[in-house]
């Protein structure tokens, strides 16, 4: 070959990459300057025969990242204010069906609040509480039902486990009415629980717990919700739900 | 009929390996890189949108199936090239073809990887997305021997198919834990 063109190609195609992810960087809203490991990645990218040296810099200089880098949680609110950026994740409901389809998910995030429920419709279900770190999710709830997901690009995408099963999931932001629904009342001194999820594609999939104060509550399928009215008959009683919704913090 | 490497005298074959080295090297440290600032960088969630698509992951998915349509125009021009297709005889531009195909199926890929690592980082909650970020990490070293190697005289006739067909199946694998998941979960939308 008279010119290398391969090479050329190569760097052509490295420095497009370093180009999208400092305008990425630039566009992300955190105190991090632009110097941060983007320049280690790119330069072992272009990395060419005589560039190895740089190479073995750009561990290291990859590997302290962690210790100087601010989670980029400064304040969610901050995020919807970038124009450049896909809609905030920091306060929106996500739901959709689990890996496998056995059942649903919804998380709801307002701000650094968040609250999840998954749900098979029977026995399986769990409401779950936590933490947002980053873009990260870490949540509990009662009889060791755990939640770890992480959420950006529209959609929450983890692991949940509620009593001993364990589904994979990768839910998308829906809006209403879609989402996510809880009702509770009081009948004869014992506190029922129930959660709704409803989808885009207009199903639902809702438990009820007959006796959510319990460290252990079961739960079985709840009654269909009138999504129009917020109501839910389960006999005699009427349960009005309450959207969980992570835009307007209803229910938080 | 002895094959070339066993006419040659021994140091011939030394120096295949020799040649190929420092490419497999230089390829597995990009891999390596990206894989290290993919677990290291905390994903952002954040990514540029492009009008007209309904979302990133959309965005992604389109991007990278454009990619491995070319990567299969790539696989394509070179089985023509190498004379493998039976009653086409290779036209004259079909090395040009080749050559361009695969650096559009490359600068596709590119953006596509970027917005990959910076807003969901290296990931493996699910098996899926561990042999994504995996293989999406080795497609780029991978790339990155073929580019090499191109330009290296007196290699063995194998090496080149061989290293082409190891990009072309990475890319394909990367694109169907990815792109092709994502159409068949959330329907094939703009």
């Amino acid at each position: 070959m008279r010119r290398n063109t391969p090479l050329i190609t190569l760097l052509t195609g490295a420095g497009l990459g370093v180009a999208l992810l400092i305008s990425s960087m630039l566009a992300t809203p955190s105190s991090k300057p632009a110097s941060y490991s983007a320049p280690a990645a790119s330069t072992s990218a272009s990395t060419s025969a005589p560039a190895a040296p740089a190479s073995p810099t750009a561990a290291p200089a990859a590997a302290s990242s962690p210790a100087t880098e601010p989670s980029p949680v400064l304040s969610p609110a901050a995020v919807p204010s970038q124009p450049t950026v896909t809609k905030s994740p920091a306060k929106a409901t996500y739901a959709g069906r689990v890996g496998g389809g056995g059942g649903s998910v919804a998380v709801s995030i307002h701000g650094k609040q968040v609250i999840a429920y998954v749900c098979n419709g029977s026995t399986v279900e769990a409401w779950l509480k936590g933490t947002v770190d980053g873009n990260r999710l870490v949540m509990t709830g009662k009889n060791h039902a755990r939640l770890s997901a992480t959420y950006g690009y529209g959609k929450v995408s983890g692991d949940v486990v509620a009593h001993g099963t364990d589904y994979s999931f990768s839910v998308p932001v829906v809006s209403k009415p879609s989402g996510l629904y809880r009702a509770t009342a009081v009948v004869r001194g014992a506190t029922i629980k129930a959660g709704w999820i409803v989808l885009p594609d207009g199903s639902q999939v809702g438990s009820l717990e007959p006796a959510s104060d319990s460290s252990d509550p079961s739960a079985t399928g709840a009654p269909e919700l009138d999504v129009a009215t917020g109501t839910a008959r389960a006999g005699d009683l009427v349960l009005q739900a309450v959207p969980v919704d992570g835009v307007t913090g209803s229910g938080f | 009929m002895a094959t070339r490497q066993d006419a040659l005298p021994p140091t011939r074959a030394n120096s295949t390996a020799a040649k190929l080295v420092v490419p497999c090297l230089i390829g597995a440290l990009v891999a390596l890189t990206l894989g290290i600032y993919g677990k290291l960088h905390s994903p952002t969630g954040i990514a540029i949108n492009i009008a007209g698509f309904s979302s990133p992951g959309s965005v992604k998915s389109w991007l990278a199936t454009g990619a491995t349509v070319f990567a299969v125009i790539q696989v394509g021009s070179a089985l023509v090239m190498y004379g493998k297709v039976p009653r086409v005889t290779a036209p004259s531009w079909i090395g040009g073809l080749h050559r361009w195909s695969g650096r559009i199926a490359f600068l596709l890929a590119v953006p596509v990887a970027i917005h990959c690592l910076y807003a969901l980082g290296f990931q493996h909650y699910s098996t899926r997305v561990l042999i994504h970020s995996l293989l999406g990490c080795a497609f780029f070293g991978a790339f990155t021997v073929k580019m090499l190697i191109l330009p290296k005289r007196e290699l063995p006739g194998w090496v080149l198919p061989v290293v082409g067909a190891v990009v072309f199946t990475v890319l394909v694998l990367v694109w169907f834990t990815s792109a092709y998941w994502f159409f068949s979960t959330f329907g094939i939308k703009r």
